[in-house]
C-alpha cells in the first residue's frame, strides 16, 4: 500500500471501485444511482463474492473491510422488497443490508424497515431457542427444550387428531405468509381445512370489492404510467406495496400526473396530494359514486368498453327482466341508478366541499385509460359494507375503461407470478365451520378474529393450534377474549407460536418456536407492483454465503443465531414425524423426487422450482454459466414477463376450444382439457356447465377471449352471486351507510379510525428494530383542535376513549391533520408484556387483572434503558411506548366481505383523577353480546344458499377444500328466495346501535 | 460457481451516456470540484430511510443521528399538509466547524466535503457551538465529533452515498455543480431552490428544492406541548434543545403567519453545560484577581510589598486559573487529548488562541510568585528580582485582560448563537473581571489589608453598576434577530430566567457595598460572586438554547 492517500485511493479505485469508468473497463455491471453520475448505486454484480469497501467507522483511515454480498428479501412487510446483505468475510457476520438492483419490483430501493433488518438479527431479546411453558399457561416461566422433543411432542398430537378424524382441530393461523402457497399444500397434505389467516382484520373488505368485479381479489395499479392517481389512504408511506408503489407515484407525478387522495387523517401522502380529501369515515363509496354519476350523466365514460366488458346483459335479465336487453336501456338503467350520487350529496355526507368533489370528477373524465386506482384497507377495513368502497372505486376504472391498460388497474393475478411447485397435494375432504362459518358464506377469508367467540360457544375446540408471525391477542379487537380462550386448555388443547420474537400471544403459548428472520429464511414469492411479472427468492444469507465459499449446509439451523430455523425446513420436519412411515400418504407429499424415501430438502424443492416452474430462468442462468438455483441465490430476483397487457382481452387459441357450448350470455365453455397450469397465481374459478365443460372464455363482438375469471366472464357490475345469496340491495356497486354513519351515532360520540399505520412500523414485528422504534414509539390520540376544545383537552393531557365495551387511557395529539368529529389513533403502538420475557425496547410492563368478565390492565412502567449485548440498548431514551387500543375494541364482523370493521364510534373525555396513561378496562361480556348482535345481520348459507353449498364455489378461497363437502349437510336447503327487493343502490335496514 | 466472461453494462446503464460526462474518477486534488446534495423535498415522502440507512452505513448509535427527517405540519383542516426537511450537514463552502475546530479534526477536503478526523478530536464541542444546523454531535460511543461527511468512505470507492441509494423516490441526489451536465446542477441552476440560513455566510452545498419555510426556518414552527409529538416522544428541557418556537402564542414570536406545528423532530444536545458556566466565572475571577490588585497599586491604593499584590494577585489569580485549566480539560470528551491543542493547533480557533492567552497569563503568574517566594526565601538580595512582579504586570496586564475578554471571540465563533453575537460582549466580560476582581480582592482585604476594603467597595459598586447597565441593554434593546430575542426571552422568563433573576439580584446588591461598611461590604462581594455565576450560567445556557436546526 503507498503512503500518499491520493495514491492509495487510486489504487484501491483500480482495484474494487464500482465508479462507472473503472466497472465498464473491466467489463462490469455499472449500475447507475438517482443522481445519473459516474458513482455507482451499487458494487458491480461480477464482484458480489469479493467486495472491497473502506470502514467507515474507522474513516478517515482507509481501513479495508471485504464482503460477500447476498440477496434476500425484506419481510418487515407485505411489499417483499429485495436486499442485499453485506456478510463480512472475516466474521462470517451480517454488517448491513441495503437494497438489491437486482430486484424488478423494488429496484434497489428501500424504506426505513430494510436497513432496520440488522436491528432484528443483532436484538438481544431475540428468541433462540425452542421454549416450552412451565407452570400456567401464560404464567411466563419458560425452559428451553430441544426442536427434537418439541416436534414429536406436536406431531404425535396431530397424527392422533388425523387418525381419530379430528382433522378440523388443527389450525394454523398466519399473519404475514411470506411465500404464496407453502403452507396451504402442507396443510393439505395433512388432509386439513385448518388454514386460518389475518386477512378478515386486515384486507378482506378491500378484496371483497375488487373481487366481485373481477373474480380476483387484488389491484395492480400502474402507476407510473398514470395520468391520475385516485389513492384511498397513505400508500406513499404506509400502504401495501409501499416503497415500489411510492417509486412509482412519485415517478408519474414528476411527469405530471395528478394525485388525489381520499384520507380521513392528514397522511404523508395526503401531503403530496394535487387534492386532498379528508372525508367523514364510510362516506368514501359516496363521493366514488358521486363521480360516477358525473362520468355517466355527462357521458364521459368508456361506452365501448362497458358495452364489451360489463355483464350488463344479465344485469337487465335478472334485475329488469321486463326490459328489452339493449345497451341503450342498460345506460338509461345505469344513469337512473346512480343520479341521486350528486356532489351535494356526496358533500352532505363526505363534509367534503361539493366544489372539491366537482374537480377530482374532472380529473377523472380526463384522465382516459390513464387511471390509476387504488384501496385495500382503511376505508374498506373500516366500515360495515366498507367492501363496497373499492367496489365504488374499481367502478371508475371500470367506466374509463381503465382496465390493464398503461396507467391503468390490472387485476392483480396477471402481475403475478406463483410457480407450480414439486407437489399439489389435493384439496382436503374436510370443511372447518370454525374459519367457514354458515353466517358467512360470502366472506372473503377466515372469520378468524371470530374464533374466540366460536369457541367459546361451543363450536369447536382446537387440539393443536399454531400463531406463526401472528399476534390476535395484540393485532385483533377484543383481545382480552383471546386470552381467556388461550388460557382454557379444554379449548386450546396446544397452543403453539412459530415466531421470530416475543409477542403477546406467545406468552400464552405452550411451545414457542424461533423462526428466521428475513435474512434466515427461504420463501418465495411475486406481488403485483407494475404491468409485469417477477419473482423473488428470499434465503438465509449466511446458508447461501457459506454455500458460495464451498461448504454443504444441510439445515438452516446450522448457520442462524442459536437454534432458529426455518418454516420450510420445519413443516417438512414435522410432517415426516407425524405420518414416520408414510401409512397416512402424507410424508410422501414431503420426499426427494431424486431419492424417493429421503426427506425432501430446500435446496431441492427450490431447485425444482426454478429448473421446471419458472419460463426463462433456466436459459438465463445458463447464460451465466449458473444452475437455476444458483442464479437465484446469487441475484434473489427473477424478472418472468414485463408488459403483461389486457389478458381479457387476448383470443383463446382454437386447441382449447372444443365441443364448446355458450350460455345466453356469451360465456363459453370448452370440453378441451385444461392446459397444464403455468402460473399459480390465485384467481376465482367459476363452475363447469351443466355438462361437465370448463368455462374458458367469453364471447365478445364475436370473439371468444379469456375475459376475466368470474362466473360471466366478464367485469361483473352486477354480481349473480350477491343477488343469489341474499343481497340484492348489494348486488351493483353502491353505498351502504357505515355503522359509524353520523345518524348512527349519539349526539356525544365521535368516530375512531384505529387502523392508521406509521411508517417506520412493522405491525407486531417493530419491536425489534431500534432504529425504527427509536423514530416512532407512541400513538397519541389526534383530536382536532375544535374538539379538543370543546372537551377541555391540552396539548399532551391524558383522555379516556370509551368504547362500546370497555375504555383506554391516552394522551391527546392536537392537530390541525384530522377532521372534526374525528379522532384517530395509530394500532402500530401499545405493546405489553406482564413479566420479565419480552421485548424490552418498545413493551411496557403491564399488570393484568381479571375478575370474571371484567378485564383491567394498568401500565407499571415503560420502556427504558438496559444492559444487553448492544451498547445501544444502554442509549434508549423513550420511555413511552403508547397504548394497546385494541383490547377495547368489540368484533364487528361486516355480514358480506367478514371483514372486521374497524372504525369505533367512541365518547372522549379528558381523563379521570385516578386515570393513568395505559389504563385500559373491558366488560368481555359486553364483547361477546357486541359478537351476537352483529351475528344476528348476517344472512347464513343454510337460509339463503341457492343451491344447497355453504358458499359460492367460484369465490377464492385459502386452502379450497375437494368440490363434494362445499354442500352443505343434510338435505341443506332452505331455500327462502327473497321477493320484493330490487337490485338498487338502498342501503342496509339494518342497526346496529 | 462459474462467472460469465460476457458481461454486459446493465440497459439502464446505457442510458445514461449522455448525461455523464467522461472525468477522473477520483477528484480529491481537483481543484473548486465541489460535492453538492440536492434534497428534493417535492419527492420526500417523509419514510426515514434515509434515516436508517445512514445509521446502518455509519452505525451510528441511538440517541444521535447524521440525518433524520423533521416533519412540520402546516395550515388548517381542510387545507392541511405536513412539510418534511432531510435535515443534517450543509457541507458549508465557509464551514464555521472547520474554523471553530482547535485541532483541524474538523477539515474540508479538496473535494468541498467537510471531513472529520477522529484521532484529532479532542472532544471541546466548539464545532457543534459553532455549526448554524446543529449538524454534528459527540458519538457516545467513541466520544469524537461527527455528522455526515457525504459517506466519503463510498464516494472515494464510486459508490453513492447510502442515503442516495436507498430513497424510495431518489429525493436525494449527490454530484458535481460544475458538471453542467449532472442532474444536481441543472437543479440548483435551473430551479428555485433554497439552502438553510443563508445570513450565516457559510455558503451550504446542500440545495432544498421545493423546501418549506416552515421547516428552513427552526423558529417558524409551533413546538408542541404536553411531551408528546405525532408518534414520539418530545424531550426537552436540561441539555436537550428541540426544533420550533416554544411560545404559546403567536405573540410570544414564532416566525410563521401560518399555522404550523412542529410534528417530528430529534432533539439536539447543548454543547456546553455548567462546566462552560463555571469557566466563564473562574476565569473572569483569575483576571479579576490580578488586575484588580495591580489596579489598587498603580493608583497607589496599596504598596507593592502589600501582601495583596505580592500574594493575592499570583495565588487568587494562579488558584483560579488552574481552576480554569481543570474545567476546559474536564469538558472535554476526550480529556487526555488535550495536548492536541499544541501539537497541532488550528490557529483560526479561539480555543487554542484562548489556550495561549491562559498559558501566558499563567506563565506571569507563575514568575510573579516565584519572584516573590524567591525574595521570601532570601534570594531577594539578588538584583533584579525587587520589582519583578511589577515589570511582570507589563505582559501580565494584557494576557489578563485577553484571558477575561478572548470568550467573547470564542462565543462568537458560535456563529449561530445570536445572544453572543454581542459587540459589548468584550466589554461586558472586562467589566464581569473587574466585577469578579473587587469581589473576590475585598475578601482577601478583609483579612490582610482591611484598608484596602472601601476603595474595594466602591470599585465593586461601580462595576456593578456597569455590569447591570450592559445587562439592561441586552435585555431591553430590540433584538437583531428572532433567534436572540428567543434567547433573551429564555434567560429572563424562560427556562434559564430562575438563575438569570437570582445572579442579578445577589449582584446588585453590592451597589450597597460602600455604604456597608467593612464587615458586610465583604458579604456582599461574596453574594455577587455567587450571582455572577448564576448570571454566566443563565447566559451561557440560554445562549444554547436556541435551536437551530
Amino acid at each position: 500500500m503507498n503512503d500518499d492517500p491520493t495514491k492509495r485511493i487510486e489504487e484501491l479505485g483500480a482495484r474494487v471501485s464500482a465508479a462507472r469508468e473503472a466497472a465498464e473497463s473491466r467489463g462490469e455491471t455499472f449500475y447507475p444511482g438517482p443522481s445519473r453520475i459516474h458513482l455507482a448505486a451499487f458494487p458491480p454484480k461480477e464482484r458480489w463474492d469479493d467486495w472491497v469497501e473502506l470502514d467507515s467507522r474507522a474513516w478517515p483511515d482507509r481501513r479495508e473491510k471485504r464482503y460477500m454480498l447476498v440477496p434476500t428479501t425484506c419481510f418487515n412487510c407485505e411489499s417483499a422488497c429485495g436486499l442485499l446483505a453485506y456478510v463480512d468475510r472475516e466474521t462470517l457476520q451480517v454488517r448491513k443490508f441495503e437494497g438489491n438492483p437486482e430486484h424488478p419490483g423494488s429496484r434497489g430501493r428501500n424504506c426505513a424497515k430494510g436497513p432496520a433488518t440488522l436491528n432484528q438479527v443483532t436484538d438481544p431479546d431475540r428468541i433462540l431457542y425452542p421454549l416450552k411453558r412451565v407452570g400456567e399457561r401464560g404464567e411466563g416461566r419458560w425452559e428451553r427444550v430441544s426442536w427434537d422433543e418439541a416436534l414429536d411432542d406436536i406431531a404425535g398430537r396431530i397424527r392422533r387428531a388425523i387418525v381419530e378424524e379430528r382433522p378440523n382441530e388443527v389450525m394454523y393461523h398466519v399473519g404475514r405468509p411470506g411465500e404464496d402457497g407453502f403452507t396451504e399444500r402442507v396443510l393439505a397434505s395433512w388432509g386439513v381445512d385448518g388454514h386460518n389467516s389475518h386477512t378478515n382484520v386486515c384486507s378482506s373488505g378491500g378484496r371483497a370489492g375488487y373481487h366481485y368485479w373481477t373474480g380476483i381479489d387484488r389491484p395492480s395499479p400502474d402507476h407510473a404510467n398514470a395520468k391520475v392517481i385516485l389513492l384511498i389512504s397513505a400508500h406513499l408511506e404506509s400502504g401495501h406495496y409501499f416503497n415500489p408503489h411510492a417509486q412509482r407515484i412519485v415517478e408519474a407525478k414528476q411527469d405530471g400526473a395528478k394525485l388525489v387522495v381520499f384520507d380521513t387523517r392528514l397522511s404523508n401522502t395526503a401531503t403530496h396530494a394535487d387534492h386532498w380529501l379528508s372525508p367523514w369515515p364510510g362516506s368514501e363509496a359516496a363521493i366514488l359514486l358521486a363521480i360516477a354519476n358525473e362520468l355517466i350523466a355527462s357521458g364521459r365514460f368508456d361506452r365501448e368498453f362497458v358495452r364489451r366488458w360489463w355483464n350488463w346483459e344479465e344485469y337487465l335479465a335478472t334485475a329488469h327482466p321486463d326490459e328489452e336487453p339493449t345497451f341503450e336501456r342498460f345506460e338509461a338503467r345505469l344513469r337512473e341508478l346512480y343520479a341521486d350520487y350528486t356532489f351535494e350529496f356526496a358533500a352532505a355526507e363526505s363534509g367534503i366541499d361539493a366544489a372539491v368533489i366537482g374537480e377530482v370528477a374532472e380529473l377523472v373524465a380526463g384522465a382516459g385509460t390513464r387511471l390509476s386506482t387504488h384501496t385495500w384497507r382503511s376505508a374498506a377495513a373500516g366500515n360495515l359494507g366498507g367492501w363496497q368502497v373499492s367496489r365504488c372505486l374499481f367502478l371508475l376504472n371500470a367506466l374509463t375503461g381503465a382496465v390493464a391498460t398503461p396507467g391503468g388497474t390490472y387485476p392483480n393475478a396477471w402481475n403475478k407470478f406463483v410457480p407450480v411447485p414439486p407437489y399439489l397435494p389435493p384439496h382436503p375432504h374436510t370443511w372447518n365451520d370454525l374459519t367457514w362459518p354458515d353466517e358467512y358464506p360470502l366472506a372473503l377469508n377466515e372469520l378468524s378474529f371470530l374464533l374466540p367467540h366460536f369457541l367459546k360457544e361451543g363450536r369447536g375446540r382446537l387440539d393443536v393450534y399454531f400463531t406463526r408471525v401472528y399476534n390476535p391477542v395484540w393485532t385483533n379487537p377484543d383481545g382480552f377474549t383471546w386470552i381467556e380462550v388461550l388460557t382454557d386448555e379444554s379449548l386450546v388443547g396446544l397452543h403453539v407460536a412459530l415466531t421470530p420474537t416475543w409477542n403477546e400471544t406467545a406468552f400464552f403459548a405452550d411451545y414457542v418456536l424461533p423462526m428466521g428472520l428475513g435474512s434466515e429464511r427461504h420463501d418465495l414469492h411475486s406481488y403485483e407492483q407494475y404491468d409485469g411479472q417477477w419473482i423473488g427468492f428470499r434465503q438465509p444469507v449466511l446458508r447461501a454465503a457459506r454455500e458460495r465459499s464451498g461448504e454443504a449446509i444441510a439445515d438452516t439451523r446450522e448457520v442462524n443465531p442459536g437454534e432458529v430455523w426455518e418454516e420450510n425446513e420445519f413443516w417438512i420436519d414435522l410432517s415426516w414425524r407425524i405420518d414416520p412411515d408414510g401409512a397416512l400418504g402424507i410424508r410422501r407429499y414431503h420426499e426427494s423426487k431424486a431419492r424417493p424415501g429421503e426427506r425432501l430438502s430446500v435446496d431441492e424443492y427450490y431447485g425444482w422450482i426454478f429448473e421446471n416452474s419458472v419460463p426463462g430462468l433456466p436459459e438465463r442462468a445458463a447464460a451465466e454459466g449458473l444452475e437455476p438455483l444458483e442464479f437465484m441465490r446469487r441475484y434473489g430476483a427473477f424478472e418472468i414477463r414485463k408488459g403483461v397487457g389486457p389478458v381479457h382481452e387476448s383470443a383463446v387459441p382454437g386447441d382449447e376450444l372444443l365441443d364448446t357450448a355458450t350460455d345466453r350470455f356469451g360465456r363459453v365453455y370448452t370440453a378441451a382439457p385444461k392446459p397444464a397450469a403455468v402460473n399459480l397465481a390465485p384467481v376465482g374459478s367459476p363452475e363447469p356447465d351443466a355438462d361437465g365443460r370448463r368455462p374458458v372464455g367469453v364471447v365478445v363482438d364475436g370473439v371468444v377471449r379469456r375475459g376475466f375469471p368470474t362466473p360471466s366472464g366478464r367485469l361483473e357490475f352486477f354480481s349473480p352471486t350477491l343477488w343469489e345469496w341474499g343481497w340484492r340491495e348489494a348486488s351493483v356497486p353502491s353505498y351502504p351507510r357505515s355503522h359509524v354513519h353520523p345518524t348512527a351515532l349519539a349526539t356525544d360520540e365521535m368516530v375512531l379510525i384505529s387502523t392508521f399505520r406509521l411508517p417506520v412500523q412493522i405491525h407486531t414485528r417493530g419491536g425489534n428494530a431500534k432504529w425504527l422504534d427509536e423514530i416512532a414509539h407512541t400513538n397519541p390520540l389526534w383530536v382536532h383542535p375544535l374538539d379538543a376544545d370543546r372537551l377541555g383537552i391540552g396539548e399532551g393531557e391524558l383522555v379516556r376513549v370509551e368504547t362500546e365495551i370497555g375504555y383506554f387511557v391516552v394522551k391527546a395529539w392536537v392537530t390541525e391533520g384530522i377532521r372534526p368529529g374525528v379522532v384517530a389513533c395509530s394500532h402500530h403502538m401499545g405493546r405489553w408484556k406482564v413479566g420479565d420475557v419480552g421485548q424490552r425496547q418498545v413493551m411496557a410492563t403491564v399488570a393484568l387483572d381479571h375478575q370474571g368478565d371484567q378485564w383491567a390492565m394498568n401500565r407499571k412502567r415503560g420502556g427504558g434503558p438496559f444492559d444487553s449485548s448492544d451498547p445501544d440498548t444502554r442509549r434508549i431514551w423513550w420511555t413511552d411506548v403508547g397504548v394497546h387500543q385494541n383490547l377495547t375494541f368489540p368484533v364487528h364482523p361486516d355480514p358480506i366481505s367478514g371483514q372486521h370493521c374497524w372504525h369505533q364510534a367512541v365518547r372522549v373525555r379528558r381523563a379521570e383523577p385516578s386515570d393513568a396513561y395505559g389504563d385500559i378496562a373491558v366488560d368481555t361480556a359486553k364483547s361477546h353480546a357486541a359478537f351476537r348482535r352483529w351475528l344476528s345481520i348476517t344472512r347464513p348459507a343454510s337460509d339463503h344458499s341457492p343451491d344447497g353449498t355453504r358458499r359460492p364455489y367460484w369465490l377464492m378461497r385459502p386452502l379450497k377444500p375437494a368440490r363434494d363437502v362445499y354442500n352443505l349437510p343434510g338435505d341443506g336447503r332452505h331455500l327462502q328466495p327473497e321477493e320484493g327487493a330490487s337490485a338498487g343502490v338502498g342501503r342496509p335496514k339494518a342497526r346496529l346501535r | 460457481m462459474a462467472m460469465s466472461s460476457a458481461s454486459r453494462p446493465s440497459p439502464a446503464a446505457v442510458t445514461v451516456d449522455a448525461q455523464t460526462a467522461p472525468r477522473p474518477l477520483i477528484q480529491l486534488d481537483a481543484p473548486g470540484s465541489r460535492w453538492v446534495k440536492v434534497i428534493d423535498q417535492t419527492r420526500c415522502i417523509g419514510c426515514h430511510a434515509c434515516t436508517t440507512a445512514c445509521k446502518s452505513e455509519n452505525e451510528v448509535p441511538l440517541g444521535v443521528t447524521r440525518t433524520y427527517v423533521k416533519a412540520v405540519d402546516v395550515g388548517v383542516f381542510p387545507q392541511a399538509r405536513r412539510a418534511f426537511q432531510v435535515t443534517r450537514c450543509n457541507q458549508c463552502s465557509d464551514a464555521p466547524c472547520v474554523a471553530a475546530c482547535p485541532t483541524a479534526a474538523m477539515f474540508q477536503r479538496p473535494d468541498g466535503i467537510v471531513d472529520f478526523d477522529k484521532s484529532a478530536c479532542i472532544g471541546c464541542k466548539a464545532c457543534i457551538a459553532a455549526c448554524p444546523y446543529d449538524a454534528i454531535f459527540i458519538n457516545p460511543e467513541d466520544h469524537s465529533a461527527e455528522k455526515c461527511n457525504f459517506c466519503a468512505h463510498r464516494l472515494d470507492v464510486g459508490l453513492e452515498p447510502a442515503c442516495v441509494v436507498v430513497c424510495p423516490t431518489q429525493a436525494i441526489l449527490v454530484g458535481d455543480v460544475q458538471d453542467a451536465s449532472s442532474r444536481v446542477a441543472a437543479i440548483v441552476q435551473r430551479e428555485p431552490v433554497s439552502v438553510r440560513r443563508p445570513e450565516k455566510e457559510t455558503r451550504p452545498n446542500l440545495f432544498y428544492k421545493g423546501a418549506h419555510q416552515a421547516t428552513l426556518d427552526p423558529l417558524a414552527a409551533r413546538r408542541p406541548g404536553g411531551g408528546t409529538f405525532m408518534w414520539s416522544e418530545l424531550v426537552d428541557g436540561g441539555q436537550l434543545v428541540n426544533s420550533g418556537h416554544p411560545g404559546d402564542r403567536p405573540s410570544h414570536g414564532w416566525n410563521s403567519s401560518a399555522a404550523a406545528v412542529l410534528a417530528y423532530d430529534v432533539p439536539h444536545h447543548a454543547p456546553w453545560d455548567w462546566r462552560v458556566s463555571l469557566y466563564t466565572w473562574t476565569k473572569g475571577i483569575a483576571a479579576g484577581g490580578y488586575l484588580v490588585p495591580l489596579l489598587l497599586l498603580l493608583t497607589g491604593v496599596v504598596s507593592a510589598s502589600s501582601p495583596i499584590w505580592m500574594w493575592s494577585a499570583p495565588m487568587v489569580g494562579g488558584a483560579f486559573l488552574a481552576l480554569t485549566g481543570l474545567l476546559l480539560i474536564a469538558d472535554l470528551e476526550h480529556p487526555t487529548r488535550f495536548v492536541k491543542l499544541f501539537q497541532r493547533p488550528q490557529w483560526r480557533s479561539w480555543l487554542v488562541r484562548g489556550a495561549v492567552f491562559i498559558t501566558g497569563f499563567t506563565i506571569v503568574l507563575v514568575l510573579h510568585f516565584a519572584s516573590n517566594a524567591a525574595e521570601l526565601l532570601g534570594a531577594g538580595s539578588a538584583p533584579g528580582m525587587a520589582g519583578a512582579p511589577e515589570a511582570l504586570a507589563w505582559v501580565g496586564a494584557p494576557f489578563a485582560l485577553a484571558t477575561a475578554i478572548y470568550t467573547a471571540y470564542l462565543f462568537a465563533q458560535a456563529k449561530a448563537r445570536d445572544l453572543w453575537q454581542s459587540s459589548l460582549l468584550p466589554a461586558h466580560l472586562a467589566v464581569q473581571a473587574a466585577l469578579a476582581g473587587s469581589a473576590v480582592t475585598m475578601l482577601v482585604a478583609a483579612v490582610v489589608e482591611p484598608g484596602a476594603v472601601p476603595t474595594l467597595a466602591v470599585w465593586l459598586a461601580a462595576s456593578t453598576a456597569a455590569h447591570l447597565a450592559l445587562v439592561w441593554g441586552e435585555v431591553t434593546l430590540a433584538h437583531p434577530t428572532a433567534h436572540a430575542h428567543l434567547a433573551v426571552h429564555e434567560m429572563t422568563r424562560g427556562r434559564h430566567a430562575g438563575f438569570f433573576w437570582f445572579g442579578l439580584v445577589l449582584v446588585a446588591a453590592s451597589l450597597a457595598a460602600p455604604f456597608a461598611g467593612s464587615v458586610f461590604a465583604p458579604a456582599l462581594a461574596a453574594a455577587a460572586l455567587v450571582g455572577l455565576l448564576a448570571h454566566e450560567h443563565a447566559y451561557v445556557q440560554a445562549g444554547q438554547s436556541v435551536p437551530l436546526a
